[in-house]
């Protein structure tokens, strides 16, 4: 039986996941927790690594913003075993990040309190502010006023991954009354062993949450199909391709942003692609004009190449991009049908292996 | 000169058998498509997926990859590496509207010259059937 605690809310939900949080550090079940965190300078929350009880006054865990996946963040606080515990609270599509850069050994889990909630969605950076001006408490008013969840970003919308995955404890939104109260579900031993300590008492899972998972879910599939056919469209050859991306800066921002495109050096910044002058002189020459800088085409493609198995659509791409290109609808929709072929689900479950280390003996002649 | 259409193909091929089986083919006096431009490498399971993104994007109608059959790769599993990496860059470029024809990867052992030789013909006639590249003729951003 999964164990399932029940929490109070008293109309701020962030409130007793703080104080869950904080309680957590005060019994020394964890040493250290990265949350967002609203600092006193601006309301967009930021991931904090805090070790205080005291500040956790400020978190910000269930903040319908992400400034950035933050998925790097807690790697580089995971990056070695250090003997201390590590609570990360974060969104679905940091934890399932966070998967795959520990697949690919940029961090070890093994110390990690995985903590994850029903995602409803993130709003952009700067439309969140917008609120925030307005409003002192945008959280309570987001998880109340579910109009306020049309807000979030177009890529969130088509997320069909809002129940985290492999998580050690999920904070439960989903069909839960959220402003009387919300539900802490271990899915893990080690988290087991946090709702046991923190003294919660544990009932059974009570109904509703998947008959309200599944009517999320055909809300988000039909969305994300929707996305997927307008955005085939949008590509489907190479002069639409070419249209799509026209005003490309070859800033990189996409690639910054991307929390599994994780090289330490980017082939993009090497001297493969700083092209000598006879270089561009000659291919200006053959097609009768070159756009500088080059390759932009070239990087779109590469990047997918790269990263598409392992594209979690969490969509900072779209959100940093200073030419409004809707990269994150490009980057869903092609490696949908690359995680499709090789039946792989980025940060599905830890112990499945990366598609491209793993090949078959067969005798098939090619193809 | 005729205006017919003239394909230009990329093979990729390896250095231990595909490419040795061109080199067969060649001492055995086995004519194929001379349309047909070979790039020998040490072994398939270093082709980048650029290599094969800038062929096709620089205006090469096909790309053909040539390695050793399954157990014989001379690094243990290049090839089966290859294989892997190309099946994902196929489904990439075929949403942008390339033909996944145009990319193709069989197994040629070293002393299998007139299969090297038939592979080529065919893969010519089968991008000819195709067509020129949708990037001909455009300035790629």
């Amino acid at each position: 039986m999964t164990m399932y605690a029940i929490l109070e809310t008293n109309n701020n939900p962030s409130e007793t996941i703080r104080s869950v949080l904080k309680n957590m550090l005060s019994e020394k079940l964890v040493d250290v927790v990265l949350v967002p965190f609203k600092t006193e300078y601006s309301s967009l929350p930021m991931p904090t690594l805090i070790a205080d009880p005291e500040k956790m006054l400020q978190a910000q865990p269930l903040a319908p913003a992400a400034p950035f996946n933050a998925a790097r963040q807690a790697a580089s606080v995971l990056r070695y075993p250090t003997g201390k515990k590590v609570a990360v609270v974060l969104r679905t599509c940091e934890i399932r990040a966070l998967i795959e850069l520990a697949k690919l050994k940029q961090c070890v889990l093994d110390e990690a309190i995985l903590i994850g909630f029903d995602c409803m969605g993130r709003i952009e950076n700067d439309s969140y502010l917008e609120m925030a001006a307005q409003e002192e408490d945008i959280t309570t008013s987001f998880y109340a006023d579910s109009s306020m969840q049309d807000r979030i970003t177009g890529i969130c919308k088509a997320c069909e991954y809002f129940q985290p995955y492999g998580a050690d404890l999920t904070i439960c939104l989903l069909g839960m009354p959220v402003m009387e109260k919300i539900g802490l579900m271990a899915g893990t031993e080690a988290g087991e062993n946090i709702i046991k300590s923190l003294g919660l008492s544990t009932v059974e899972q009570p109904e509703g949450r998947e008959v309200a998972a599944n009517s999320l879910l055909q809300k988000r599939t039909e969305a994300r199909d929707k996305l997927f056919s307008e955005t085939s469209e949008k590509i489907k050859d190479i002069e639409k391709f070419q249209k799509t991306i026209a005003n490309c800066l070859n800033c990189y921002n996409c690639r910054n942003a991307c929390p599994v495109c994780y090289c330490k050096e980017c082939v993009f910044l090497t001297d493969v692609f700083a092209h000598e002058p006879e270089v561009l002189q000659r291919r200006a020459a053959k097609r009768g004009a070159v756009k500088l800088p080059a390759d932009t085409t070239m990087f779109h493609m590469t990047r997918l190449a790269h990263m598409s198995h392992a594209c979690v659509g969490c969509g900072q791409c779209s959100s940093v991009c200073p030419s409004s290109i809707p990269v994150a609808d490009i980057f869903r929709t092609v490696s949908a049908k690359v995680q499709e072929l090789y039946n792989y689900v980025p940060g599905r479950d830890i112990s499945e292996s990366i598609p491209y280390l793993v090949f078959e003996e067969e005798s098939s002649n090619g193809k | 000169m005729s205006d017919e259409f003239e394909p230009k193909i990329i093979a990729l091929v390896c250095n231990w058998c595909t490419y040795t089986a061109a080199d067969l083919a060649g001492t055995s006096r086995l004519a194929y498509s001379a349309n047909v431009r070979i790039i020998r490498l040490m072994c398939t399971g270093m082709i980048d997926p650029k290599y094969i993104l800038k062929a096709l994007l620089d205006g090469a109608d096909g790309v053909f990859i040539g390695g050793c059959h399954p157990g014989d790769c001379h690094y243990i599993n290049g090839n089966l590496k290859a294989k892997k990496r190309i099946s994902g860059i196929s489904k990439i470029v075929e949403q942008f509207g390339f033909d996944p024809e145009r990319l193709r990867l069989r197994w040629i052992g070293a002393s299998e010259g007139p299969e090297f030789q038939r592979n080529m013909n065919e893969f010519f006639e089968s991008i000819k059937a195709l067509g020129s590249t949708p990037v001909r003729d455009r300035m790629i951003l």
